[in-house]
């Protein structure tokens, strides 16, 4: 079709301008992407140090803790016995259950107080959920039985706590009485998850259900599945409970996320607006650039309406132009987006680089997060792009277009 | 019936609250085949007559035929359908698109009435391009060529969809004097062959040498109008 050829040949007129036109959309579309892969990065981090470290991908309570599992109480706890909780790791799809004690305790080096989060755990068990072991950078972990104690880094360094120092964890009962746990501390910790550096004492789980009186209960399970099967296995052990006249529940580590899925609501809420910005950026650039042109061509313009073409002929010239120029601004910006979530990905970024402590702010992650590939990210903003470039041309080339013949041939 | 017959016909431009009478009643006919100059001095309404005759432009009152159909009324649409397929034009400032070849320029023009197949339009292309004597120079762009050059293609784009009829407003205004001749006896030469029917205004004495009828206008009327040759 000889328009669309004259529409593509047009693009090789006001080079420069072109060129910075589709600059201008391809760093707009840079910085989409790589805010994107940021963001997603720190979502995608978030999450893992939360199911990691922290929660599993599925916990298993009564409803009646969980509803106060802020408070950390020591009612509604769970005690089953082995069986069952055989039963529930053997299911499909579960690689490994660990129950935990979790209690609010006192911490007393002997001279300071701080209050922290036990937890009672079995190791072996614990090491089957949960990656937390790896991170034991001095020391090491404590067996069943041993009167010892792994904490953070953190909260060694605050409390002015080594290896083999002897700390004090003063506890209420689940009688309202008061009782101490004396511990010895065995292994020092650096996850990832910075949330359990900075206040969590784990001790052997026979230990703290000794001092805390509650026999063999626990406040919950946390169990291990393949990332994406959390749902379909909670469906599957909330059927398993109902048969047994249980009425325990299974939640998704994203209900006991929420102060981060917040925040994931939040990324899509800034990537949002960001896109707004890239979008109305590319808008305006071709808007401008049609406009120019047709300015520029005015007499051509005259010339092609004397030839008796119609106006939506005149205008789809002008259509292809900036849909070729939203199609190269668009792969440009793919282009340098993908080099730079390439280096994201790969070499990662600091917040610590910049002085920022960003769990401060409630994101459970350490030092560097690495960029996120998000594919369809590239592809929706490529088609969005030529789609606006298409759509935002129309009215100005229309403007030119309807034009009057006898105006434009002489300039008047 | 005559090819082109105007009656009439007047044009006033509104320029703020001042009108400006550019045609004051001109009556005229053309038959086909003929090959005429519109001259007079600067200002007497060349460029406005021929804007109505080439409807690019209705007149303000009275009444143009074409073949027989009135023109002088229709929409902006059935206008540019009309040029699309029975008009050819020749502007002073060539108005070629610098993008494309010499070629490409002939080509763009005969895209817009013929669908035939692509070896047709090909020939036709060249055939013209050969008979206004650019023969060898089809793949140049316009900055390629010299104005002479440029208004011969101008002229092929002009002829060839075979429009009966052919306007140019002062086509040799941008040439030399040998270059100017050339173009008019490429025209005279396109009526003799091809029978099409030119009307240009002009300046120059010698190129209205050429003419076989003169239309002198004064102050938007036709002061004088005689066949010569
Ligand atoms: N759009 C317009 N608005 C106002 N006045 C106009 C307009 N177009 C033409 N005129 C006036 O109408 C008159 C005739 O204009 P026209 O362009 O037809 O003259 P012309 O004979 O072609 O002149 P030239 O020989 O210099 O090209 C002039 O006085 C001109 O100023
Ligand atoms: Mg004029």
């Amino acid at each position: 079709m000889f328009s669309f050829k004259l529409g593509l040949k047009n693009l090789t007129r006001q080079k420069r301008r072109n060129v910075i036109t589709i600059m201008v959309i391809a760093f707009a579309f840079f910085g989409y992407l790589f805010m994107d892969s940021v963001m997603g990065g720190m979502e995608e981090m978030s999450f893992s140090n939360i199911k990691n470290y922290d929660t599993g991908n599925i916990q298993v309570a009564y409803p009646e803790y969980w509803e106060d599992r802020e408070k950390l109480p020591l009612e509604n706890l769970i005690y089953l016995n082995q069986d069952i909780v055989d039963s529930i790791k053997n299911m499909d799809g579960i690689l490994g259950v660990s129950p935990e004690l979790r209690f609010k305790a006192n911490l007393n080096n002997g001279i300071d107080e701080t209050v922290v989060l036990g937890l009672g755990i079995s190791p072996e068990q614990y090491n089957e959920v949960f990656a937390t072991q790896n991170y034991i950078i001095e020391g090491s972990m404590f067996s069943p039985g041993e009167s010892k104690a792994v904490i953070g880094v953190k909260l060694a360094e605050l409390m002015d706590l080594k290896i083999n120092d002897y700390i004090t964890l003063l506890v209420r009962t689940k009688e309202d009485t008061f009782n101490t746990i004396d511990v010895e501390i065995t292994g020092l910790l650096n996850t990832p998850n910075p949330m359990i550096n900075n206040g969590v004492v784990f001790v052997p789980l026979d230990i703290a259900q000794q001092a805390l009186n509650v026999d063999n209960g626990f406040s919950l399970l946390a169990l291990k599945t393949a990332s994406g099967d959390e749902d379909k296995i909670g469906k599957v052990l909330m059927d398993s409970f109902k048969d047994k006249d249980l009425e325990l529940q299974a939640y998704s580590w994203r209900e006991s996320a929420e102060s981060i899925i917040a925040l994931s609501t939040a990324k899509k809420g800034g990537i949002g607006t960001i896109l707004s910005v890239v979008l109305l950026i590319g808008m305006i650039g071709i808007i401008n650039n049609v406009i120019l042109s047709a300015l520029e061509r005015t007499g051509e313009i005259g010339m092609m309406k004397a030839l008796g073409m119609r106006e939506w002929e005149i205008v789809f010239v002008f259509m292809v132009e900036a849909t070729g120029i939203g199609i190269l601004g668009g792969l440009a910006g793919c282009l340098i987006g993908f080099a730079g979530v390439g280096l994201m990905a790969k070499y990662g970024f600091g917040f610590n680089v910049m002085g920022i402590d960003i769990s401060e702010y409630g994101i459970p992650i350490l030092d560097k997060i690495y960029g996120t590939w998000n594919y369809p990210a590239f592809s929706f903003l490529f088609i969005l792009s030529v789609t606006v470039a298409l759509l935002s041309s129309i009215v100005p080339a229309y403007w030119a277009a309807h034009k009057d013949p006898v105006k434009a041939i002489y300039h008047r | 019936m005559s090819l082109l017959e105007l009656k009439g016909v007047k044009k006033i431009y509104q320029q703020g609250k001042i009108e400006v009478p550019a045609l004051r009643g001109v009556d005229l006919i053309v038959e086909q085949g003929e090959f005429s100059t519109i001259f007079g001095p600067s200002g007497s309404g060349e460029t406005t007559l021929l804007n109505m005759i080439g409807c690019l432009d209705t007149p303000t009152e009275g009444e143009i035929r074409l073949n027989g159909n009135k023109v002088s009324d229709l929409s902006r649409k059935a206008l540019a359908m009309t040029r699309r397929f029975n008009i050819g034009f020749v502007f002073q400032s060539y108005n070629l698109i610098p993008v494309l070849t010499a070629y490409e320029n002939v080509e763009f023009a005969i895209r817009l009435i013929d669908h035939t197949s692509e070896l047709k339009i090909k020939e036709r292309v060249l055939q013209i391009l050969e008979e206004v004597g650019l023969k060898g120079l089809e793949n140049r762009r316009p900055n390629e060529l010299s104005g002479g050059e440029s208004q011969r293609v101008a002229i092929a784009r002009a002829l060839v969809k075979e429009p009966k009829l052919v306007l140019a407003d002062e086509p040799t205004a941008n040439l030399d004097s040998k270059n100017a001749t050339d173009v008019v006896k490429i025209m005279v030469k396109m009526n003799k062959e091809l029978g099409t029917t030119f009307i240009f205004s002009t300046h120059d004495p010698m190129v209205m040498e050429y003419a076989h009828r003169y239309i002198n206008l004064k102050d938007g009327m036709i002061s004088a109008d005689e066949r010569r040759g």
